[in-house]
């Protein structure tokens, strides 16, 4: 039953006003943010394929990719920062950090372009892989590594086929495979 | 019989976070009806499920909700997790319970406060706030966000919780449950609280089951229904019991709930010492195919997840009926013969969550 109690905060009122306040001195002081804090998204643009796969996975279309110009545009306004571009990235060149960006009175865009590639490099991405049956053994190492499930083989039957809508060139599948027998063309 | 007039009653009151609009009929003071209109805040979150792949709609799913978001995101993945007949590795299965327990605290934390405020408590509301900061550190802590999460995932969770995790989530349940006490005294002792919640919106419990209350609403009329005996995640290898609570009145609803969070603790617990060691997420392959209803007991009731797949990455249909959803006519019919000046308390006891209810 509800009864008649005197001063039930005493206790608590001079504990708040005798020890540090719960808040911080934000922006004074700075904002303490742990390991995992998902504040914005980050590119080590040296790593990155142009795959588009982050591109076509970010639910709220904050990213946007273009291969020809080798550039990777942001925009930080329409990012949510779920985190789901850094979980499907087959080169792991995309990481979430901890603190916010800044805010800002347009919805602006960051755009990161690609270093220009050696000259020797210029096969290793951005083709479909081609499989040399000769040498395949059908380990099916390939299909495994492949982010967009668009290899299948089939050891049994002997067979190797490429979804080429699925595929996204990223090169993973030649990068695994054991016998050298993909080639991106 | 006396003269009846009409007061309009929100969508924008001091006392609702969120836009919920009812139509009073009123004889002097007394409420004879009360008319509800709900659909401000729809974004047709479900829709989407149509055009987003439907291992993107988790996060679509968790942001349904502001407050219930791991349980929108555990509920979806359960499943189609179901229907893709994947089984999601034990300790997944615990680290969802703990967070969905955590999410508990929360909810029902963000509640007390928030009731507090209803009835003009403001230091007991913004001690009630302070305390749920330190569960939300944890969420930060452990997930990266401090109210969405973006753990989940179709097959398991993303994130794992190294030992040192565990033990501050110990160690910060300990304090808390210190510093609760303290909290629950004056919510279920002080004078001027049961004055205000004591008799208030009485609801039988044939009333409620009539009406279709769930969660502490319902648990508060004697009745112990709690979804999470059903055994999903990890709760068939926890022992808990429902907590009930037999008058049905405001103050019931209150007890409960801060019972409730006295549970979740001693889950949190349970679960960290139980929680066994190995991975966390199985790959998932191909799209799935089929249909499954999904119950699950989110902090403001049971919720009720439905998805039909048809084979491709998109999928049919994704039904959500929300906790507050099946608690608006219950508290439409506790309303009737109130004051008038009950009414805002009267709608907070229910935990409202419009957000989640227009989707």
């Amino acid at each position: 039953m509800a009864e008649w109690r005197v001063f039930p905060f005493a206790h608590t009122a001079l504990k708040n006003l005798f020890s540090k306040p719960a808040t911080t001195g934000y922006p004074f002081e700075p904002a303490k943010y742990p390991e995992r804090m998902r504040g914005h998204v980050q590119i080590k643009i040296e790593d990155c394929i142009s795959c588009d796969l982050c591109a076509r996975s970010c639910p709220p279309g904050a990213l946007k990719v273009d291969r020809a110009a080798r550039t990777w545009t942001i925009n930080r306004f329409d990012c949510v920062q779920c985190g789901n571009c850094t979980n499907v990235c087959p080169k792991k060149c995309l990481f979430i950090v901890p603190g916010y960006t800044e805010p800002g009175a347009q919805k602006a865009s960051e755009t990161f372009t690609r270093p220009a590639p050696p000259e020797q490099e210029t096969q290793q991405a951005g083709g479909k892989p081609v499989n040399d049956a000769s040498k395949c053994v059908y380990c099916t190492l390939c299909a495994k590594k492949c982010p967009q499930d668009a290899i299948t083989v089939d050891r049994a039957a002997k067979s190797w086929a490429l979804d080429a809508e699925k595929c996204v060139g990223c090169g993973i599948c030649a990068a695994s495979c054991p016998k050298k027998c993909l080639t991106l063309k | 019989m006396a003269k009846r007039s009409i007061v309009p009653f929100g969508p924008q009151h001091p006392v609702l976070p969120e836009p919920v609009h009812l139509d009073l009929v009123l004889e002097d003071e007394t409420v004879v009806e009360a008319v509800p209109s709900i659909g401000f805040v729809h974004r047709g979150l479900e829709k989407l499920v149509e055009i987003k792949d439907f291992k993107e709609y988790v996060y679509i799913a968790e942001r349904v909700c502001g407050i219930c978001s791991f349980g929108h995101g555990m509920g979806y993945c359960q499943s189609v997790e179901h229907i893709m007949g994947v089984e999601p590795p034990r300790r997944a299965n615990y680290l969802r319970t703990i967070w969905m327990e955590m999410s508990r605290v929360h909810s029902h934390l963000l509640w007390l406060g928030l009731l507090a405020d209803a009835m003009g408590f403001e230091s007991l509301f913004m001690e009630s706030w302070r305390l749920r900061e330190k569960i939300l550190d944890m969420f930060d802590l452990t997930t990266g966000g401090r109210v969405i999460f973006s753990v989940n995932c179709i097959g398991g969770v993303l994130k794992d919780m190294d030992s040192g995790m565990l033990k501050a989530i110990s160690d910060t349940i300990d304090e808390m449950e210190k510093e609760l006490r303290p909290i629950a005294e004056a919510f279920l002792r002080d004078y001027t609280v049961g004055v205000r919640l004591r008799g208030l919106g009485v609801l039988k419990p044939e009333q409620a089951i009539l009406a279709g209350a769930v969660g502490p609403m319902l648990r508060s009329c004697g009745i112990a229904y709690d979804a999470r005996k059903l055994g999903y995640a990890a709760y068939n290898e926890l022992e808990f019991e429902p907590v009930t609570a037999s008058d049905g009145d405001s103050y019931a609803r209150c007890e409960v709930r801060i019972q409730e969070i006295y549970q979740s603790f001693a889950l949190i617990r349970q679960a960290i010492s139980k929680i066994p060691e190995g991975p966390i997420r199985v790959p998932v392959k191909g799209n799935p195919n089929g249909e499954y209803f999904m119950r699950i007991e989110q902090p403001r009731g049971e919720a009720i997840y439905y998805v039909k797949a048809n084979g491709t990455k998109f999928l049919d249909r994704f039904r959500l009926r929300t906790p507050t959803t099946s608690n608006i006519p219950p508290m439409l019919e506790l309303m009737k013969g109130c004051q008038l000046a009950d009414v805002p308390l009267l709608i907070l006891t229910i935990d409202p969550c419009i957000s989640c209810t227009e989707r």
